[in-house]
């Protein structure tokens, strides 16, 4: 190694043939592709190229030197790369450049090509060397990451708008909703109120955003339910449905209010926000009132000449036992039925009218299931002599409930068995006592009621299509006996095929550990 | 002995009659009043043994004067029946003193006969 003096090489005409081929074996050796082209002849032909160049460039020697530069580009001419290295090379300088190359075999790489010029002493460029690398990996990196960037950011936007808009849509419907809503704060604070609330509490946004509830108009909203919904129902239990807050405001007046209260569990930045909704019922329960109060009068009104009616049918009815008339006494009968019926009649308008408003009030007291039965089948047995009502099973049960509703449901279901089976004497009812249930089943022989009507039979008004015509009656006496079966928690089915007759079964749990959401021992 | 004397007090003028007629067939003596304003004065005038009063009646209902014959006490233990087709009559009735009530439209033996067991208790 005679030409290598500290670090360099020293040429002389002795070692040049040696330093040469050292030379180019150390090129052969570099990673990176290296060629040399001739800047003097036309076009600017390679003169040299390094094993690496053959590597990175998939051509041989012989297909590579003498060839501009360019078959590297293939038909992809138009880069911005081009154009840098054309400038460097008519201004003789050096020029970096990431640049698309393909293989000989086609396959694209990416070229990070050095290219520097050598000159003459009279600054004339005689060659350029290029010292290239294949950076495809990295590029296609680097385009990943601008790519998964490009994408994250579009996504980004995405995101946004759809959250601005998801924003604007849950605002409108908020804005929409006929019903006062309030956000409140953990500390009570009002953050937000609806448009609803603006114009029913006759308030502005501005007195009453970010101001602390009980504070608001004077203290007009530190109403003692309102403290208690917030600071003892609400911590414990969440959400609060249903719950009545009657107040008389200063400005607006009597307002009777059904709140839905609602505490924010979800971990972040909304925890223990409160959603207060407020419907106003203030004229709703006027006028259920108003409509509770014309009915019990209709009611009064209608009973007073029945009493007469019926006690004057009654008075005939002994006068006629004189008389040998079969006709007469079957017409007189059949009045005093109907005079029943009509009633009955009137009764159960009332009662539709109770329950339809929630206003049905439940006596519980315990009384002696099996006893209430006996009695109740007994007077009706005693009405209806063509049919024998078979009673099986027992209770043995303290029930406590609303004896009398019970009593009416019981009624109802069997005259309802004897209605729609004249023509099969047997009426069943079993009592039985399942897991924590109370069960009575009421099973004919009659009619029957198809599939699809069975569900509707409750409803009320509802009846039974072929049935109308020949059973006459309003068909409320199955909805009330619904609700009454639900006021105590249980519930009321019916099993039925036409023509075979139907079971219709209610259920009544033994233990009455049920309260209201709203807190109250009765339906308001 | 004497026929018992029962005032009844309704409104009504069919259910007036009607129980006029009843009460007479069954034997007692019956003073039929439609205008509830006077049976305080016919209590004190006619001194009878018992009052069947109907709830809603104009001016002065029946429970009010159900109270004023209880507040007074020469007519404190005076056995009444109540008579009402009204949904809470029942309540309204036994809170106001009456010893008995029976829901219109009723049956005219039930009548009878809750008339003829108060009589005899008295």
């Amino acid at each position: 190694m005679d030409s290598l003096h500290n670090g360099e090489f020293s040429f002389s005409n002795n070692t040049s043939k040696q330093d040469f081929e050292l030379l180019t074996k150390a090129l052969d050796a570099s990673l990176s592709g290296i060629i040399i082209t001739d800047n003097r002849q036309p076009d600017n032909p390679i003169i040299y190229c390094n094993k690496a160049f053959e590597d990175i460039s998939g051509y041989q020697r012989s297909e590579i030197i003498g060839h501009n530069c360019r078959f590297l580009q293939k038909d992809d001419r138009n880069q911005t790369a081009r154009h840098i290295l054309r400038d460097a090379i008519d201004n003789g300088t050096n020029a970096v450049v990431d640049i698309r190359n393909y293989k000989k075999d086609g396959t694209l790489f990416w070229n990070e090509l050095y290219m520097s010029p050598i000159k003459d002493g009279d600054d004339q460029v005689k060659y350029f060397i290029g010292v290239q690398n294949d950076v495809t990996r990295r590029k296609k990196a680097e385009d990943e990451v601008k790519f998964n960037q490009a994408k994250m950011e579009q996504r980004i936007r995405e995101r946004t708008r759809d959250l601005r808009e998801n924003e604007e849509y849950l605002a409108s419907i908020v804005q929409t909703v006929r019903e006062s809503l309030i956000v409140l704060s953990p500390d009570l604070k009002v953050l937000s109120v609806n448009d609803h609330f603006i114009n029913t509490f006759k308030v502005t946004r501005e007195e009453t955003e970010g101001k602390k509830l009980y504070d608001l108009g004077n203290g007009q909203w530190n109403i003692p339910e309102l403290r208690k919904l917030l600071e003892q129902i609400l911590p414990t239990n969440n959400p609060v449905t249903d719950f009545e807050v009657a107040h008389d405001f200063p400005h607006i007046g009597k307002k009777l209010m059904l709140l839905n209260a609602h505490r924010i569990e979800l971990e972040g930045q909304f925890k223990d926000r409160i959603l207060i909704a407020i419907e106003d019922i203030t004229d709703r329960r006027a006028i259920e009132q108003r409509k509770d109060d014309f009915l019990s009068i209709a009611s009064h009104e209608l009973k007073t000449p029945l009493t007469t009616i019926k006690g004057y049918v009654q008075i005939i009815n002994r006068l006629i036992k004189n008389y040998d008339d079969e006709k007469l006494r079957e017409s007189v009968g059949k009045t005093s039925l109907y005079v029943d019926r009509l009633n009955n009649l009137i009764g159960e308008l009332l009662d539709v009218s109770r329950i339809q408003s929630g206003m049905i009030e439940l006596h519980k007291a315990p009384f002696d299931f099996d006893h209430m039965i006996q009695e109740t089948v007994g007077s009706i047995q005693q009405g209806s002599r063509n049919h024998e009502i078979v009673l099986t099973g027992q209770t043995g049960v303290q029930f406590n409930g609303d004896e009398s509703h019970i009593t009416q449901v019981v009624t109802n279901l069997l005259s309802n068995a004897i209605k729609y089976s004249p023509d099969h004497k047997e009426i069943g009812v079993h009592l039985s006592v399942l897991s924590g249930f109370i069960k009575v089943a009421v099973t004919d022989h009659g009619v029957g009621i198809a599939k699809d009507e069975q569900a509707k039979v409750f409803d009320r008004f509802y009846r039974v299509r072929d049935v109308q015509q020949k059973f006459p009656g309003m068909g409320i006496g199955l909805y009330i006996c619904a609700s009454i079966v639900n006021n105590h928690y249980g519930s009321l089915w019916v099993e039925s095929e036409p023509g075979k007759g139907s079971t219709f079964s209610f259920t009544l749990p033994l233990t009455s550990n049920h309260t209201n959401k709203n807190g109250g021992d009765d339906a308001r | 002995m004497m026929p018992a004397k029962i005032l009844i007090c309704d409104d009504d003028e069919g259910i007036l009659d009607l129980v006029e007629l009843v009460l007479k067939e069954e034997g007692y003596e019956v003073i039929p009043e439609i205008n509830s304003l006077n049976v305080a004065n016919l209590v004190g005038s006619e001194h009878p043994d018992l009052v069947v009063l109907d709830l809603w009646m104009p001016v002065l209902s029946g429970d009010q004067v159900l109270r004023n014959l209880r507040n007074d006490p020469t007519t404190k233990n005076l056995p009444v029946v109540v008579i009402s087709a009204s949904g809470d009559g029942k309540t309204i009735a036994m809170n106001a003193g009456a010893n008995d009530f029976i829901p219109k439209p009723f049956d005219l033996d039930q009548l009878l006969g809750r008339v003829k067991a108060l009589l005899e208790a008295a």
